[in-house]
C-alpha cells in the first residue's frame, strides 16, 4: 500500500502538511483560542461542581485535567478536519502526489501540536490556581505526552471519518470516547500515581499500556488511512 | 430475491426447539443453587448471551478486515449482521447480569472490569450504527464500518486491562459469596448439562439470526439499487 | 460456608426470563417488519420501473 514511488519523501510531505496547518493557524488563531478558552472554562466549572478543597484536589487533579484535555481535544480535532473539508483542502491534498499516510501523519502531528500548546498553557494555570507545583515533573509531563499521542492518533482517524458523515461534529465524541477510554483511563491512572507519589511498580503498568496503545493506534490508521480518504 | 432456502426454514425450527429445551433445562432440570436461590438460573441465559456478544464482536472484526482486503460487499452485510445480533444479545447479557447481581451482590451494578468493558463495548456497537446511519454511499459506509469494528475490537481488550488496574478486587457485597461473584460456584453435573446446552442453543440461534439479517441486508441493497436506477 | 436457608429469589428469575424472551421477540419482530417493508418497497419500485420502461 505504501510502497508506491512517491516524489517527496514521506517525511518531507508530512512536514509540509504540518507547516501548512501551523502557518494557517498562527495567522487566524481560531482553533487555538477556542480550545484554550474552552479548557479554562471547564476547569472553572469543575472547581465549583466538585468543590475542590485541598484534600479532594489531590486525588482528582489528574481526572479533571484529562477530562478537560479530552473535551478540548475533540473541539480541536473537529475544527481542524472541518476546515480541510469545507475549504476543499482535502481534495487538494488527495490530488497531491504524496503518500496517503503522509496526510495522516501530517494532520496528526499538527493536531498534536495544538493539543500540546493548549496543555502547556492550561497546566501552569491549573498549577497556579490550585498551588499544585508537583505537575512540573518530567514523569508527569511524559505521561501527558504519551496520553496525548494516543488520543490524537485515534482521534485524527475518527475525525476524518466523522467529518464525512451527515452528523459531522456531533458524531466525533460518540465515536472517539468509547475507543479512547483505555488511553484516557491509563493516563489518569499514571498521572494520579505520579502526583500522589505512588511506587514505581504501580505506575509502570499504566505507562506500558499507554505505550502499547500509542503504537497500535498509530499503526492501524497508518495502514488503513487510505480507506478513509478515498472517494 | 430468491425465496427462503429450506435449510434456513429447518434452522428456524431447530432454533425454536433448542431454545425451548434450553429454557426447560435452565428452569426445571437444573437444581436450585443453595446460596442464591432461583435467581441463579438466570446464569444459563446470561452466559449464553454473553458468549454471543463476544463471538459477534470477533466475527465482526474479522469480517471488517476481510472487507478491507477484498472490498466485497458481502463481508459488509455479514459484519452488520454480526454487530446487530450481538448488540441485542449483549444488551440482554447486561440486563440479566444486573438482575442477577441485585439479589446476589445487593447492587444492580459494580464498576468491575467485566461489567465496564461490556458497557463500553455496547456503546461502541451503538456508535457503529450511528456512524453508518450518517453515510449514504454504500462503499464508504462499508469501509468506515469495517475500520470502526477493527478499532473497537482492538480497544476493548485494552479497556479490560486498564480497568483491572483500577479495580483489582471484585467487590464482594455479601459475606461468603466471593466464589459466586467470580461466576465460579461449583456446578453440579446437572447444572453443567444446562450450561453447555445453553451455549449450544444460543450458538444455533445466533447462526439463524445472522443468516436472516444477511438476507435482509441483501434485500436492502437491491431496493437501494432499484431506487438509484429509477432516480436516474 | 454458613448454613442458611436458600433465599426466595424466584421473582428475579422470572423477571430475567420474561425480559429475555421479550427482547428476543422484539428483535425477531423487527427483522420481520423490516423485511416486509422492504418487500413492499421492492414491489412498488418494480411496478414503477415497468411503467417507466413502457413509455
Amino acid at each position: 500500500m505504501t510502497d508506491k514511488k512517491s516524489h517527496p519523501s514521506l517525511l518531507g510531505a508530512t512536514l509540509a502538511i504540518v507547516q501548512k496547518d501551523l502557518a494557517a493557524e498562527f495567522r487566524s488563531r481560531e482553533l487555538f483560542s477556542a480550545m484554550l478558552v474552552f479548557s479554562l472554562l471547564v476547569i472553572i466549572i469543575f472547581n465549583f461542581a466538585l468543590e475542590l478543597d485541598i484534600d479532594v484536589r489531590r486525588t482528582v487533579a489528574a481526572g479533571v485535567l484529562w477530562t478537560t484535555f479530552a473535551f478540548a481535544g475533540t473541539l480541536g480535532l473537529n475544527r481542524s478536519m472541518a476546515v480541510e473539508k469545507d475549504r476543499g483542502c482535502m481534495d487538494g491534498l488527495l490530488l497531491a502526489p504524496v503518500d496517503r499516510s503522509a496526510i495522516f501523519f501530517g494532520k496528526a502531528i499538527s493536531n498534536l501540536v495544538f493539543m500540546l500548546i493548549v496543555e502547556a498553557i492550561v497546566l501552569p494555570v491549573y498549577a497556579l490556581l490550585y498551588d499544585e507545583m508537583r505537575i512540573f515533573q518530567p514523569g508527569f509531563l511524559g505521561v501527558i505526552l504519551l496520553g496525548s499521542i494516543g488520543y490524537i492518533g485515534v482521534g485524527t482517524l475518527l475525525s476524518t471519518m466523522s467529518v464525512q458523515t451527515r452528523m459531522r461534529e456531533v458524531l466525533l465524541p460518540i465515536l472517539l470516547f468509547p475507543v479512547a477510554i483505555p488511553v484516557l483511563l491509563a493516563a489518569v491512572k499514571a498521572s494520579n500515581g505520579i502526583l500522589t507519589g505512588a511506587e514505581w511498580a504501580e505506575i509502570v503498568t499504566p505507562i506500558n499500556i499507554l505505550i502499547l496503545y500509542d503504537v497500535v493506534f498509530l499503526a492501524v490508521p497508518y495502514m488503513f488511512f487510505d480507506a478513509v480518504v478515498e472517494e | 430475491m430468491q425465496s427462503k432456502p429450506i435449510a434456513l426454514t429447518i434452522l428456524d425450527i431447530v432454533s425454536v426447539i433448542v431454545l425451548g429445551i434450553s429454557t426447560y433445562l435452565a428452569l426445571v432440570f437444573a437444581p436450585t443453587e443453595a446460596v442464591m436461590g432461583d435467581v441463579q438460573r438466570v446464569f444459563y441465559f446470561h452466559i449464553g448471551t454473553a458468549w454471543l456478544g463476544l463471538l459477534g464482536f470477533i466475527i465482526a472484526a474479522i469480517a471488517g478486515i476481510a472487507y478491507l482486503i477484498t472490498k466485497d460487499l458481502k463481508w459488509d452485510r455479514f459484519e452488520v449482521a454480526a454487530v446487530e445480533v450481538s448488540t441485542v444479545f449483549f444488551f440482554l447479557t447486561i440486563v440479566l447480569g444486573s438482575i442477577w447481581a441485585y439479589p446476589a451482590w445487593n447492587t444492580w451494578w459494580t464498576w468491575d472490569p467485566r461489567l465496564t468493558t461490556a458497557a463500553v463495548t455496547e456503546l461502541i456497537y451503538i456508535a457503529y450504527f450511528m456512524l453508518r446511519q450518517g453515510l449514504d454511499d454504500p462503499d464508504k459506509r462499508a469501509r468506515f464500518g469495517a475500520l470502526y469494528t477493527l478499532l473497537g475490537g482492538i480497544s476493548a481488550p485494552i479497556t479490560f486491562m486498564v480497568i483491572r488496574l483500577f479495580r483489582t478486587i471484585h467487590p464482594v457485597v455479601i459475606g461468603n459469596q466471593s466464589a459466586a461473584a467470580q461466576g465460579g460456584f461449583s456446578m453440579s453435573n446437572d447444572m453443567k448439562v444446562a450450561f453447555f446446552f445453553a451455549l449450544f442453543a444460543f450458538t444455533v440461534i445466533f447462526v439463524d439470526l445472522i443468516w436472516h439479517r444477511v438476507r435482509l441486508g441483501a434485500l436492502q441493497e437491491q431496493v437501494e439499487q432499484l431506487k438509484l436506477k429509477l432516480s436516474n | 460456608m454458613f448454613l442458611e436457608t436458600t433465599p426466595d429469589t424466584s421473582n428475579y428469575m422470572i423477571a430475567g426470563y420474561v425480559i429475555s424472551f421479550l427482547t428476543m421477540g422484539i428483535y425477531v419482530a423487527s427483522l420481520y417488519i423490516r423485511n416486509r417493508n422492504l418487500r413492499q418497497d421492492q414491489q412498488t419500485l418494480e411496478d414503477l420501473d415497468r411503467t417507466e420502461s413502457k413509455k
